[in-house]
C-alpha cells in the first residue's frame, strides 16, 4: 500500500459529493451494510440531520451487537502540567500564568492507590508537551510504575519517536491517545501558536510510528470546534482507514473532544452543538461499527448519560484534569480543562445500571502480556 | 431420548447448549439466563476477573452456581503466548481443566487467527488442558487441531456478535462429517431455529452468547435456545428425510422387476 501519509487526506472528492446528498442517499448510507467514506460523509451532512432518531436506533443496535450491553470505564490522571506549547485553547499553554508542577513518584504512588480504592483498571496517563521537568525519562517511569498496579496503561502525551514508543510498549503501556485536532494545517499553525507541537507532519505520523513500535491501540480525534468540523471529520476518517490498511492489527479508538470557551476567553470558532455531536457520533458508529467511541467528561451529564451505549461504548469517570487530584493531596488550580460532569464513581455506575449497561472496569489483564516467559514456550 | 452424552475430555454433559457471558447488562440477568437455559457448561473471559472490585467480577457469581462447569476463555489475546499465560492463570484461580482458546489479533472484527490457535493448542494439550479452539470454520485446520489433541472443535458460524447465522454452513458440514471429536458451533448464532439448524446439521452443541445477552428477555431467550438445541439434536438423531428434487411416486417405476 502507499504508505505516504498525505496522499491519503484529501476530503475534497467526498465533501464535493456530500454537496448533492439527499434524504434518499442518506437512507441508504445508514442501511448500506458496507458503509465506507462517501456514506461517512454523507451522514454528517445537514440533510441527515433530519434522520437523527433513525441513525441513534441504528447507532444502537450496532453498539449492542459489538459490545453488549456493557460500557467500559478508564481514569485519566495528568502527572504535569509543564508546557512549553502555545496551543490557544489550553489550560496548560505556557503563557497562562498558574502553578506549574509535576507528580513526584511517591505522590504519584498516591493517586494510583486512590484510584485502585476506587476500582479502576484502566488509567490513561497525561503530559503536557514535552519539557525537562516532565521528559520521555519521566513519563517512562510513571508508565512503569502505573503498568505495575493496573490492568491496561494508556498515555496521551506529545508526540515521541518510534524508539520512545518502542520503550513504552516494552514498559507496559497499551497504547496512546493524539488527538491530531485538526486537519486543516493553516488552522493548526495558527492555533499551535508556538512550541514543539507545531510540527503538524510529525504528530500526524505519530500514531502509525507508535503502532509500529509495538504499541497496540491508538485513540484518535479532533477537537470540535477548532476548524470546519465536517472536513475535519472526514480527514480523521481517512486517517483510520490508513491505520486499519497499514497495520491489520492496530486498536482504533475515537474520540469527541469538543472544545468550548475556555479560560483566556478562547472561543472556538466552529461551535458545535451537542445535536452535531450526536450525529458525529452516530456517523463514526454506523460506518466503523466495531471501533470503541470515547466520551469523556467535558460533556454534561445529560448528554452523557443519554449517549451511553447508543454509539459510545467507553467513558472516563469521575475525572480531574488538574495535576493529581484524586487523593486528597493538593492538586494544581487549573486543569486542562473544565469537566461538565462531576459526578462520582458510584453515581455515574448506577445511571449507566438503571439504563441498563454494565460499566466495566476490568477488560484486560496484564498477565496476558507478561514479559517473561516460561519453560512452556521452548517445548 | 437424548441416549448419547456430550463428552469433552473425561467430562460428560447432558446439555449441548454452552453459554458465553459477555455483554449482560447485569450479572443477575446473565445468572437468569443461565439457568433457565439449563446449560451445564458456561464459559468467561478471564480478563473479566476482578479480584478487586466485586460488582465488576464475573468469575465469583458464577463460581457459585451449582451444577455447571466453569470453561475459561482466553479472549482478548493477540497470539498464542499470551493465551497460553491466560490459560494457565485461569486454571490457577478456577481449577477449571477447561480452556476456550480463543485469539484474535485484530480486536474489531475478532475473527480467530488459526496459527497462534495452533501453536497455543499444542502447547495447552501438553499442559493437561482439555482444549476447546475456537477456529474458523476451515475443514483443514479442525483435522490438524483433533490430531494433535484438543477436545472438540469450536467453528464460527459467522462473525462473532454479527447474527448472521450459519454462514459457513458448507465448511461446516466437512468439518463435521471427517470429525473425531465433538464440534462445537461457536459465534454468529442469532436466533433458536439457526442453533436448531446447527444441531440438525450434526453439530454436537453450540455456544451462544450475544444472541442472549443482548437480547431484551435473556431468561427466556437462554430457555428457547435450550428447546431449540433439543429439537435439533433429536431430529438429527431421528434422521432427517433426505431432500430430492423430484417427487417419489408411490408405486414404484421398477416395481415390474422381480425380486431374484
Amino acid at each position: 500500500m502507499n504508505t505516504d501519509l498525505s496522499s491519503w487526506f484529501d476530503p475534497e472528492p467526498w465533501l464535493a459529493a456530500s454537496e448533492r446528498v439527499n434524504k434518499g442517499h442518506v437512507k441508504s448510507a445508514i442501511f448500506s451494510g458496507s458503509p465506507g467514506i462517501k456514506e461517512f460523509a454523507a451522514l454528517l451532512t445537514p440533510v441527515a440531520a433530519d434522520f437523527l432518531e433513525i441513525m441513534a436506533q441504528h447507532a444502537q443496535a450496532l453498539t449492542q451487537h459489538h459490545f453488549g450491553k456493557t460500557i467500559s470505564l478508564y481514569i485519566p490522571l495528568y502527572l504535569s502540567n509543564y508546557c512549553p506549547g502555545g496551543c490557544a485553547y489550553c489550560g496548560f499553554a505556557s503563557d497562562r500564568q498558574q502553578l506549574r508542577r509535576k507528580l513526584a513518584e511517591d505522590e504519584l504512588m498516591t493517586e494510583i492507590n486512590a484510584l485502585k480504592q476506587k476500582g479502576f483498571e484502566d488509567i490513561l496517563l497525561l503530559t503536557g508537551e514535552r519539557t525537562e521537568e516532565a521528559g520521555f525519562d519521566y513519563l517512562l517511569k510513571c508508565v512503569s510504575l502505573a503498568a505495575g498496579r493496573f490492568h491496561n496503561v494508556t498515555i496521551e502525551s506529545f508526540a515521541m519517536t518510534s524508539d520512545e514508543y518502542r520503550q513504552l510498549a516494552n514498559a507496559g503501556c497499551t497504547g496512546i491517545t493524539l488527538y491530531q485536532e485538526t486537519y486543516d494545517p493553516d488552522v493548526y499553525e495558527k492555533l499551535h501558536r508556538w512550541g514543539p507541537k507545531r510540527d503538524y507532519t510529525f504528530r500526524l505520523e505519530a500514531p502509525a510510528r507508535a503502532l509500529s513500535a509495538g504499541l497496540r491501540i491508538a485513540g484518535l480525534g479532533i477537537l470540535l470546534g477548532l476548524a470546519d468540523p465536517v472536513r475535519d471529520a472526514v480527514c480523521l476518517f481517512l486517517h483510520i482507514q490508513y491505520l486499519k490498511k497499514r497495520f491489520w492489527q492496530a486498536g482504533i479508538l475515537v474520540s469527541f473532544p469538543r472544545i468550548c470557551r475556555q479560560f483566556g476567553g478562547y472561543q472556538p470558532e466552529y461551535p458545535v452543538s451537542e445535536r452535531l455531536l450526536a450525529q458525529f457520533i452516530f456517523a463514526f458508529r454506523i460506518c466503523l461499527p466495531d471501533v470503541p467511541l470515547v466520551l469523556s467528561t467535558r460533556e454534561k451529564p445529560e448528554f452523557r448519560d443519554g449517549i451511553a451505549g447508543i454509539g459510545i461504548s467507553r467513558m472516563s469517570v469521575a475525572s480531574k484534569t488538574t495535576v493529581g487530584g484524586y487523593s486528597g493531596a493538593p492538586a494544581s488550580l487549573i486543569g486542562q480543562f473544565d469537566v461538565s460532569d462531576t459526578r462520582d464513581v458510584e453515581t455515574f455506575c448506577d445511571v449507566l445500571r438503571n439504563k441498563g449497561l454494565d460499566p466495566v472496569f476490568k477488560n484486560w489483564d496484564s498477565i496476558f502480556q507478561r514479559q517473561e516467559d516460561t519453560m512452556i514456550f521452548e517445548s | 431420548m437424548m441416549k448419547h452424552k456430550l463428552k469433552l475430555g473425561d467430562y460428560k454433559f447432558e446439555s449441548r447448549l454452552i453459554i458465553g457471558t459477555g455483554k449482560f447488562s447485569d450479572v443477575n440477568t446473565m445468572l437468569k439466563a443461565i439457568q433457565s437455559s439449563g446449560t451445564q457448561l458456561v464459559t468467561v473471559a478471564l480478563r473479566r476477573f476482578n479480584r478487586e472490585r466485586k460488582s465488576d467480577d464475573l468469575y465469583g457469581p458464577l463460581s457459585k452456581l451449582k451444577h455447571v462447569t466453569l470453561m475459561p476463555n482466553t479472549s482478548g489475546a493477540r497470539n498464542a503466548k499470551e493465551a497460553v499465560r491466560a490459560a494457565l492463570l485461569g486454571r490457577e484461580l478456577s481449577g477449571s481443566p477447561f480452556i476456550k482458546l480463543e485469539i484474535h489479533p485484530n480486536p474489531h472484527h475478532l475473527m480467530p487467527d488459526p496459527i497462534e490457535t495452533f501453536e497455543a493448542a499444542r502447547i495447552l494439550v501438553k499442559e493437561n488442558f482439555i482444549v476447546m479452539p475456537y477456529m474458523p470454520a476451515d475443514p483443514v485446520l479442525a483435522k490438524r487441531l483433533e490430531d494433535i489433541g484438543c477436545a472438540s472443535v469450536m467453528p464460527l458460524g459467522s462473525a462473532i456478535g454479527s447474527g448472521h447465522g450459519l454462514r459457513t454452513h458448507e465448511m461446516l458440514t466437512l468439518i463435521i462429517r471427517d470429525s473425531n471429536i465433538p464440534v462445537i458451533v461457536d459465534a454468529g448464532l442469532r436466533s433458536p431455529s439457526e442453533a436448531a439448524a446447527a444441531m440438525e446439521m450434526g453439530c454436537d452443541a453450540v455456544l451462544v452468547n450475544s444472541a442472549i445477552a443482548t437480547t431484551n428477555n435473556p431468561e427466556d431467550m437462554a430457555a428457547a435456545f435450550a428447546m431449540a438445541v433439543r429439537a435439533g439434536r433429536s431430529a438429527r438423531m431421528a434422521g432427517i428425510m433426505t431432500e430430492s428434487d423430484a417427487a417419489v411416486p408411490t408405486s414404484p417405476l421398477t416395481s415390474f422387476l422381480t425380486k431374484e
